[in-house]
């Protein structure tokens, strides 16, 4: 009788508990017909002595902002804060979270905590923030490379503007936005905006796909080596390409073998692949080439250590008649070669010019395979003296245990 | 039962008893005997004349109160390297001035060098006299090695850091701080007789005019001596045709446009991405200029350097080479640009002639 009691009160405690929570609202956020957006800054920047009172492209993004009667900024729909330079690798999903512990960010919305896109026909949208769409007012904002967010600034410092225009998103549409030099000589600064459509074409499973840009600033090619960015990493890349380059591929069969003359897939040594043009106005999206990502006859079809060299040579160049040594970083522009292999951290042992990126190929544990491998999607884009790699990762059926 | 009771009884009472002892522990206290910033210089051999000027500004009672300070001390050997050996050396100061510089060398915060951003480069902070000083930590390379933390003010080195204070945190200089406050380019070098030449020669080759504009600039002022080393005397300027020489050669070898360097900078650069030097090309010339800073054997005093070529040639001719180390005449920070002394002449007229 009395455990009898003691149950029911127990009872209608929970039922109690559970009417209390129960009416806890959560509020979602929510943005009602989104763009989905990713901003890059491309304005690269390196602490030298000779560079010392330049200032620093480390921006405040502000998307719709307001602004009191002295048209000082007080708040904005969407701030992208502490907005550094570019990494040379834009990973398939916002990876920064966990690897780092600045709060400079590489990429917008990168370390920001944004409601994200959705898994958009198979891509893994996670890297683009979503936005309102229609017409934005977007500022760049100067801001000192400190800890202090843009809003509690001293007023003097919220004044300095880069740019300040209108953009036009359309719902539903992914988009990458690039804050760019326009112009080496006249140091103009202006944006790229671009609308993507790899979520729309009808891409093969078993296809590693790539497309190029080269969005330098008019000038660089030609301008002298003592105002380039002089990091040894660069390569061959440093000086920059010329306006107008044709782009061969490689593939090698191990990332094992640091070599650029180690065994390449039969078939695929100096292949044509596209020609790229300088062009940092046109929002025209290149059109994407791809190579099988079971080339190699050596693959049992699950995982692959092939690796992608990228030789960007003139027109009238290839690699049969290439006159330039393999080491020789100052190449006028005429060649710039590009390796990709393991996390694009490890030289080749070899005498070779080539920069470093990571592998397009992405091998991970999967189900019972350690690792597997999965094709991509890429994007290679030459800024001045860097070349950047933004990878996008689609959807699999789930792993099989 | 009853047993058990009692023996539980028993147990408590035991801890009870034990809980009462009180076992002697030793507890590190803290030192109740450091004293506050103007004490503290008082009795530091070291700091004697900056104690004196303290003294005589009538700033130690302030340094005594709560605070809290920063304050960066230049020792006794940087004060004798500007020619003040005794307390009553300070009597032929101008007080005002005096006083300001003092201030200028405290700042109302407490600051370790664990406050400082790693790797900053002229950042900036207030100081008691209003105007901020530029701060420099050369902290370490980003691609690898160990902590070299480095700190500089204004140029002057940290010799030692982090002295702890009833009141604050004390730094020890190596030299004396040399703001110039409102000061100009163009009013610095109009001040010193010693420059008469190096300014006629400006402004008879139109260099003049651009040091009362916002700049900044860099400029190795060399002396009368210096230039009539070359050949330059006020008779001679008079004498000579502007047209048949490159300006740019002959006076603007002197001048670094757009920069302020402290002499420390280029110290700092070497550090944070090993490269210290500076090359640029003379406006309108394949002349070649090179600056870096080093410390070099035997005072091991941190000085700057000067190479000017004839182009970028690796095999180009060497027109001049300037070793420079007495730190207590460089980094004359003036509105515009940052002044250092120069006592060798860098390009004569020959060599200056229009091609």
């Amino acid at each position: 009788m009395k455990n009898q009691r003691i149950k029911i009160y127990i009872a209608l405690l929970s039922i109690c508990a559970l009417c209390i929570i129960g009416c806890t609202k959560v509020e979602y956020t929510e943005i009602k017909e989104p763009a989905y957006l990713r901003v890059f800054n491309n304005l690269n920047y390196v602490q030298t002595l000779g560079s010392k009172d330049d200032k620093v492209p480390y921006f405040c993004m502000l998307i719709n902002p307001t602004m009191d009667a002295t048209g000082e900024i007080t708040g904005a729909e969407v701030i992208g804060d502490f907005f550094d330079k570019r990494d040379a690798y834009a990973p398939p999903y916002p990876s920064h979270i966990g690897n780092s512990t600045s709060l400079d960010n590489p990429e917008y919305p990168g370390k920001r905590n944004v409601l994200v896109a959705p898994m958009l026909n198979g891509f893994d949208l996670s890297s683009w923030a979503q936005v309102p769409s229609g017409s934005l007012r977007i500022v760049f904002a100067y801001r000192p490379k400190n800890t202090v967010p843009f809003l509690q600034l001293e007023s003097h410092l919220k004044k300095d503007i880069l740019i300040d225009t209108v953009i036009n998103l359309g719902s539903k549409e992914v988009y990458t936005l690039h804050l760019l030099q326009k112009d080496f000589v006249t140091k103009e600064h202006g944006l790229l905006l671009r609308e993507e459509n790899f979520h729309k074409l009808p891409l093969s499973d078993s296809l590693v796909y790539v497309n190029f840009y080269n969005m330098s600033a008019k000038g660089f090619v030609e301008a002298d080596a003592s105002l380039k960015d002089g990091d040894y990493r660069l390569r061959s890349f440093m000086g920059g390409i010329k306006e107008e380059m044709n782009i061969f591929l490689s593939l090698y069969e191990d990332q094992g073998v640091l070599s650029h003359m180690a065994p390449t897939v039969p078939g695929y040594k100096g292949k044509y692949m596209t020609r790229v043009v300088r062009n940092n106005s046109s929002s025209a999206v290149a059109p994407y080439v791809s190579f099988p990502l079971w080339a190699s006859s050596k693959t049992n079809g699950i995982q692959t250590t092939m690796w992608q060299r990228f030789d960007f040579f003139v027109p009238g160049m290839d690699i049969t008649n290439n006159p330039i040594h393999s080491t020789t970083s100052n190449t006028e522009g005429n060649w710039a070669v590009v390796n990709c292999l393991l996390n694009g951290k490890v030289n080749l042992t070899s005498p070779d010019n080539g920069t470093m990126l990571p592998n397009m190929l992405v091998n991970v544990h999967s189900g019972i395979h350690n690792p597997r491998t999965f094709a991509t999607v890429n994007t290679l884009e030459v800024v001045n003296g860097r070349i950047y790699m933004t990878t996008i990762q689609r959807k699999f059926a789930p792993p099989i245990y | 039962m009853k047993h058990r009771f009692l023996h539980t009884i028993f147990l408590f009472a035991t801890c009870f008893v034990a809980s009462c002892e009180h076992p002697d522990l030793t507890v590190v206290t803290p030192n109740e005997n450091i004293r506050p910033a103007a004490d503290f210089i008082k009795n530091n051999f070291e700091m004697t004349l900056f104690h004196a000027a303290l003294q005589k500004t009538g700033l130690a009672a302030e340094l005594n109160q709560e605070g809290p300070f920063t304050v960066l001390v230049p020792n006794d050997v940087a004060f004798n390297e500007i020619g003040v050996f005794r307390p009553t050396d300070f009597d032929r100061m101008n007080q005002d001035s005096l006083r300001r510089i003092i201030k200028y060398h405290v700042l109302p915060r407490r600051m370790f060098l664990a406050d400082i951003p790693a790797n900053g480069v002229d950042v900036r902070y207030a100081t008691l006299e209003g105007t901020s000083l530029h701060t420099s930590l050369a902290s370490f390379n980003p691609t690898g090695g160990s902590a070299v933390n480095d700190l500089f003010f204004d140029g002057a080195s940290v010799l030692r850091k982090d002295v702890g204070l009833a009141n604050g945190v004390l730094y020890v200089l190596d030299k004396v701080m040399k703001p110039q406050f409102e000061t100009n380019i163009q009013a610095l070098l109009t001040a010193k007789p010693e420059y008469r030449v190096f300014v006629a020669g400006l402004k008879k080759f139109g260099l003049w005019e651009q040091f009362g504009t916002a700049g900044p600039f860099t400029v190795f002022a060399p002396t009368n001596k210096a230039l009539e080393s070359l050949g330059i005397t006020e008779e001679v300027l008079a004498t000579m045709d502007v047209a048949k020489y490159n300006a740019e050669e002959l006076f603007g070898t002197y001048i670094i446009y757009n920069k302020h360097f402290f002499i420390s900078d280029s110290k700092v650069f070497s550090t944070i991405n090993a490269d210290g030097r500076y090359s640029y090309k003379l406006k309108g010339s394949p002349y070649v200029m090179t600056y870096f800073s080093n410390t070099s054997y035997p005072e091991w005093i941190l000085g700057y350097n000067l190479e000017l070529k004839s182009s970028d040639d690796v095999f180009a001719q060497i027109i001049a080479r300037v070793e420079y180390r007495q730190r207590a005449k460089v980094d004359f920070l003036c509105t515009n640009g940052v002044v250092h002394n120069l006592e060798t002449g860098l390009v004569k007229p020959g060599q200056a002639l229009k091609k």
